[in-house]
């Protein structure tokens, strides 16, 4: 066995696993770019999302928040084909359809620290490459913490 | 390019389901009403039916004449959508709650629904986001809602209190109430005493300290919390003799399973949780209080009334989180407890002061208890490296899952797993949200076997067995109709005489059990709710049937109309 260093992205494309029918049939999950969410005066934060022609992803495919709360996304179908999204949200999902070459909007309430996974659940467009990761960043409320000297971490 | 088409805004998922998104108002559970629940059996008012948890019904219609026509009456299906948390380990754990005809029960993955327990139909669902990377010692579950003041509450995985409004599902307030980034989180069902919810903390294998809280079931806030390991100075810390002084903040002692409650007394028997590292002891020398116990606690303070230890300093993983069963017997009120050391104690439960001990598995290599309560562990993984083998493993004679008293019979009737394990002491350095075991541990795969027993709680006779090639892994049933409800891990769902442990009816599920079945009654017509789907821990408790199909079903059962 042979292994590679270095550069993550450059590894992916030579291995052929950051698109659609190279080495494997789809792309493989986790592979795509990271954006920030963008947080405004509200307290809402904010985040675009776009499904690239053929590639069969969310782009970005890791968006990460400052923490838990109320968010906006703008979703955008550039592709050629119909898409949608089931995003999770406290009390229910959100589901959008996504025809080609559309746009839509999600409000969604997540808590904070952890990471959601939300995908296209037409097909198989999960397993080809749509989902996608929303990672809420930040520490839970000091009335929630245990009583205890601070502890060691990874 | 043209403008983009209009996709508008994001909708609720349900609002593509027939989901029909209330539930008809029922009248008021409050602290009366489940007080005296077993005044009225066409109701489970609360997790274990009754504040005693006895998990005993008067319902007679279905009883030993007629259970042999028992039948499907509907089936709901939880299915799942999407990446979810521990995807291969989720489980219906849950005890369906049942309020003048409106069920309302959890399932894994955050997720609550009231049904019409007549029909089946889905009336209103709720779905908390549960994070992928929660952490979670024991699979993607839930054990239970609780019902009262026009509310659902349920825990979530990632450790939040929420109360939902019972006719809409929709969320009324929300509470953070432990840390997912030191390891907790939150599988139990909450209890209403009084006007409060009372909630424990589970993620004693992450080090975590364990407690149990007290909320106003009105507003969410917290009334009191009681930790369950002390800190240096408090009552019982002088059993943590480590010099670092650090073990108590890892200590475990979790309250993950619902505690049993006397009004009377105003104390809720609270079973803890292992002592954390699970397997390595010598960093925590010690009794190391208040893990594997019942702690009696008083409901308005949250003070520790008593307590007994069953298992003190703990080498083999033996949580005592499950039931204490509260009865009566000649006047004088007793708890009765089957731990994990395979050791059945019953407790004055004024003052905890032991009456009665007796073994209830057949295989218990790991110590010796006396009839007097003096411990005397035998084998235990003590050197570095060395593998050993015990009875019972690490998930116990019994697991969580609850055992039953029949106020018919008197006696206790035992979900009993007969499984063994070999721990082999690796010590490693604690880190916040990573497991804390201190051993690798692998339980048997092919020495298994289990049973239903029936045991006198006081002079610890075992009236009969109902044996099966599985280990019983879900919580027994009792109803005035003279049966005992079990379900198998190979998904069987069998109603047994209570008298001779004859097996009279069975069904095939499709997928293990691994839940605590109700039982309730609609116009005249008494039913059994029982969740099924194989998962959880089973590699704790059963890892001879990892392969087994997995599933999260909800069956129904009733009497044909005629």
């Amino acid at each position: 066995m042979t292994t590679t260093s270095g550069d993550r992205a450059a590894e992916l494309t030579d291995a052929g696993l950051d698109g659609q029918n190279k080495i494997a049939l789809g792309r493989l999950l986790g592979t795509g770019t990271v954006g920030y969410a963008e947080e405004g005066s509200d307290g809402v934060m904010r985040a675009t999302i776009r499904i690239p022609e053929d590639e069969l992803r969310y782009d970005p495919g890791i968006i990460v928040f400052p923490h838990g709360g109320e968010i906006e996304l703008t979703l955008i179908n550039d592709d050629k084909n119909t898409h949608c999204a089931v995003i999770p949200s406290n009390g229910d999902p959100k589901f959008i359809w996504l025809v080609n070459h559309s746009k839509g909007t999600a409000k969604i309430s997540l808590d904070g620290p952890g990471t959601y996974y939300y995908s296209s659940n037409s097909g198989n467009d999960e397993g080809r490459g749509l989902t996608g990761a929303l990672v809420m960043g930040g520490e839970v409320p000091d009335h929630a913490k245990q009583d205890r000297p601070p502890q060691p971490r990874p | 390019m043209t403008d983009y088409v209009d996709a508008g805004e994001a909708i609720p998922h349900a609002q593509l389901s027939a989901v029909k998104g209330s539930a008809p108002a029922t009248g008021n559970v409050d602290y009366d009403r489940i007080r005296n629940a077993r005044s009225e059996p066409a109701n489970w008012l609360t997790y274990y039916g009754t504040y005693d948890g006895q998990r005993y019904s008067d319902l007679n219609q279905i009883n030993k004449d007629t259970v042999k026509r028992l039948s499907p009456a509907w089936v709901f299906q939880a299915g799942a959508v999407g990446m979810q948390s521990g995807a291969s380990t989720y489980s219906f754990e849950a005890s369906p709650l049942v309020v003048e005809g409106v069920m309302y029960v959890s399932g894994p993955d955050g997720r609550a629904w009231a049904i019409d327990a007549k029909t089946g139909q889905e009336l209103w669902r709720y779905k908390h986001a549960s994070p992928y990377d929660v952490s979670l010692c024991c699979g993607n579950v839930n054990r239970g809602l609780a019902v009262g003041h026009g509310k659902v509450y349920m825990y979530t995985l990632n450790a939040h209190l929420i109360a939902l409004d019972a006719t809409t599902g929709e969320k009324v307030w929300d509470v953070t109430n432990g840390d997912v980034r030191a390891g907790e989180s939150g599988s139990v069902a909450p209890l209403i005493v009084k006007d409060m919810v009372i909630c424990g903390s589970a993620g004693g294998e992450f080090g975590v300290r364990g407690h149990i809280d007290a909320f106003d079931a009105q507003t969410g806030e917290r009334r009191w919390r009681r930790y369950t390991v002390p800190k240096p100075g408090e009552p019982g810390s002088e059993t943590w003799g480590d010099d670092s002084q650090e073990a108590w903040q890892r200590g475990g002692a979790n309250c993950w399973v619902t505690p049993t409650y006397d009004p009377d007394l105003e104390l809720l028997f609270q079973g803890t949780g292992n002592p954390a590292p699970d397997f390595d002891g010598d960093v925590r020398p010690g009794d190391n209080l208040y893990t594997d116990s019942v702690v009696a606690i008083d409901v308005n303070t949250g003070e520790i009334r008593w307590h007994y230890q069953f298992t003190p300093h703990d080498l083999w993983d033996y949580d005592s989180t499950m039931e204490n069963i509260v009865f009566e017997r000649d006047g004088r009120k007793y708890v009765s407890h089957a731990d994990k050391n395979g050791y059945f104690f019953t407790l004055d439960a004024t003052n905890g002061e032991l009456v009665k001990v007796f073994p209830f598995v057949d295989r218990i290599t790991w110590g010796e208890i006396t009839p007097d309560g003096k411990v005397t562990p035998k084998v235990y993984p003590d050197e570095e490296g060395v593998p050993v083998h015990f009875w019972p493993g690490p998930a116990g004679g019994k697991e969580w899952t609850h055992m039953a008293y029949s106020r018919n019979t008197g006696l206790m009737y035992i979900p009993v797993q007969e499984v063994g394990a070999t721990a082999t002491r690796r010590r490693r350095e604690f880190k916040e949200s990573i497991p804390y075991w201190g051993a690798g541990v692998a339980v048997d795969i092919e020495d298994f076997y289990g049973y239903v027993a029936a045991v006198d709680p006081l002079t610890g006779e075992e009236k009969w067995r109902w044996r099966n090639e599985y280990p019983m892994c879900a919580s027994t049933l009792c109803t005035a109709g003279g049966l005992v409800f079990q379900g198998t891990p190979t998904g069987e769902f069998v109603a047994l005489d209570e008298e001779t442990g004859e097996k009279l009816w069975s069904f095939q599920c499709g997928s293990g059990h691994h839940s605590s079945p109700s039982t309730y009654e609609i116009d005249g017509r008494q039913y059994i709710a029982v969740p099924t789907g194989w998962g959880g821990w089973i590699e704790g408790f059963l890892p001879g049937l990892l392969g087994a199909a997995a599933g999260d079903a909800l069956f129904v059962f009733a009497l044909p109309e005629v």
